[in-house]
């Protein structure tokens, strides 16, 4: 039983250090591609690059700073405290996604300046969420995991 | 009947052992959540994330989806043709005053009262408001302001004031009026009267933000840049030169808590509702009285008066000391007005900066009457002191850079 416990957690330490690493890899390319080092990397799925420099320079920091607070947290993610790290990290990434998704949304529900009407069409709305997306938004669905074990800790 | 000292501890003892249930305290995650937030280390990072959520959900949903989404074109396109058609004599004092220009294709260069005036009140500085009165009651109820103020004490002691300062300068982000208001907290006169200047020169508006983020969206990171290195800069030499303490301040910081929906909704309907009786009869008026100071050759008489100052300290052309005097009524018009002027992207840069460090609006100078007679003249004094440092070292470092 014990045994099966050390496993998991090593398993969910790697994950977390994944995570972490994605985070700022992706946040540290954003600013090397803003500072005009590289150009706008894309790569079907996610783009690294943007025209809205709060967004994007501010936005990267977030996540930048956000996979460095997962990757501190990842060694002995069972210990409450390194959890806690780890779990404020992933909420920055949400801030930043879930930011850019609410963005998308205002954007999208009027029809824009040209139209005659008020409200964008429905399969308007929906195609504005097709790909390439922002970084933070690609690694959302895997920090999902945090908010599970969050609430387990937290019945516990 | 009296009771010796021992008899009454043996009392104490008795109820204490009652009630009082003593073991060991194992902090929950929340609690080490609560202590990450305050640390500097950890908390930084995390105050990043708070502002640019904070700064994100205000321009997507005041900017993106109220304002241009649906406001511009409701004003543009029906509001803007039907008044124009229904108000008689276009040559009129009184349709200039109301309506503003019959040429007009959209509500922010018509300048009238009904038209900018509505649209500016109505259309860009309402949704800017709500939202951002919205967003400051949930960071307030959820217990994250406290750690934010903890968090900024060391940062606000350099100049001369204490963490809880971050609530008067956040609050001036939506208005000056509550945010003057808010200085009250602060313990010492040295840091209201730090405080009051600061916010008056260097803390723009929702109404200014909205208007920067409609019209020039792609100057306003610079502008607020500017902003707060001047907030740091002459909050730090304010701090030197005016004589008074600065006490150390302790904050019972509450645990994180779930905001309920019914004190969101109190406390927004009383801000909002405090803004419509306070700010919108301020923005309509103001508008009605610089139409009337343009049409007596006031504007003009004091732009010409001040013109060499403006042109050669401050490097912005000619055409910009009129919505520069006009700033005094009303910044959020005046960075409209500015918007319709042929400028480089840093004379833009250093006239909106201008707008925003300039004297505050009439609503602002009445609430910092209400502090007193002595502390206004003072703030005046020195205010009008910091615009023309200021705006000569942005001048200054344009012509160093060569982009001047």
């Amino acid at each position: 039983m014990e045994n099966k416990n050390m496993k998991r957690n090593n398993i969910f330490e790697i994950y977390t250090g994944i995570i972490g690493l994605a985070a700022l890899t992706a946040g540290t390319l954003n600013i090397i591609v803003w500072s005009g080092i590289y150009q706008t990397i894309d790569l079907g799925l996610f783009t690294v690059g943007g025209d809205d420099f709060f967004r994007w320079v501010w936005g990267s920091l977030v996540v930048m700073f956000g996979g460095i607070m997962l990757i501190s947290g990842a060694k002995n993610i069972h210990k409450i405290e390194q959890f806690s790290k780890a779990f404020l990290g992933a909420v920055m990434i949400w801030i930043v996604a879930g930011t850019d998704i609410f963005a998308v949304v205002c954007e999208n529900i009027p029809a824009g300046e040209e139209s005659a009407e008020f409200f964008n069409s429905i399969s308007g709305f929906i195609s504005a969420f097709a790909p390439p997306y922002a970084p933070a938004v690609v690694l959302l669905p895997f920090t999902l995991v945090f908010v599970v074990y969050f609430f387990r800790n937290e019945e516990k | 009947m009296t009771i010796s000292t021992a008899k009454r501890w043996e009392i104490v003892d008795l109820i204490a052992g009652q009630t009082v249930t003593s073991g060991e305290y194992k902090p929950s995650i929340k609690d080490y959540l609560s202590e990450l937030t305050v640390k500097p280390l950890t908390g930084i990072p995390v105050a990043l994330a708070v502002l640019y959520a904070f700064w994100s959900i205000f321009s997507s949903f005041a900017g993106a989806l109220v304002t241009d989404g649906f406001m511009v074109k409701l004003f543009d396109n029906y509001w803007l043709p039907w008044i124009q058609n229904v108000w008689p004599n276009p040559d009129s004092i009184l349709y200039f005053l109301f309506v503003g220009d019959p040429l007009a294709d959209n509500c922010f260069e018509a300048f009238g009262m009904l038209t900018s005036g509505l649209f500016v009140s109505i259309g860009v500085v309402l949704p800017a408001i709500f939202i951002f009165y919205l967003m400051m009651t949930i960071l307030e109820d959820s217990g994250y302001l406290p750690r934010l103020a903890v968090l900024m004490d060391g940062i606000f002691h350099k100049i001369g004031l204490h963490g809880y300062a971050i609530v008067p300068a956040i609050l001036g982000l939506g208005c000056n009026v509550p945010a003057v208001t808010a200085t009250r907290n602060l313990e010492t006169k040295k840091q209201r009267f730090i405080m009051m200047v600061l916010l008056a020169v260097f803390i723009p508006c929702g109404a200014q933000l909205g208007i920067m983020l409609d019209v020039i969206p792609e100057t306003v990171g610079w502008v607020m840049l500017y902003l707060i290195i001047g907030f740091c800069l002459f909050g730090f030499i304010l701090g030197k030169l005016i004589p008074g303490g600065n006490p150390e301040i302790l904050i019972d910081i509450p645990p994180y808590r779930k905001p309920t929906f019914q004190n969101i909704y109190k406390k927004l309907w009383v801000k909002t509702k405090g803004f419509f009786v306070n700010a919108i009869p301020f923005v309509l008026l103001g508008i009605l009285f610089v139409n009337v100071l343009y049409l007596l050759g006031v504007i003009q008489a004091l732009a010409d008066l001040f013109a060499p100052v403006f042109v050669t300290w401050f490097g912005v052309p000619k055409e910009t000391v009129g919505p520069l005097i006009a700033a005094f009524l009303r910044k959020d018009l005046a960075v409209a007005q500015l918007s319709t002027i042929a400028m480089t992207p840093y004379q833009m840069i250093t006239a909106v900066v201008l707008i925003s460090i300039y004297f505050p609006c009439v609503a602002t100078f009445v609430v910092m009457l209400k502090e007193g007679v002595k502390e206004l003249a003072a703030a005046v004094g020195v205010l009008a002191l910091i615009v023309f440092l200021y705006g000569g070292l942005i001048h200054l470092i344009g012509i160093l850079l060569g982009v001047a």
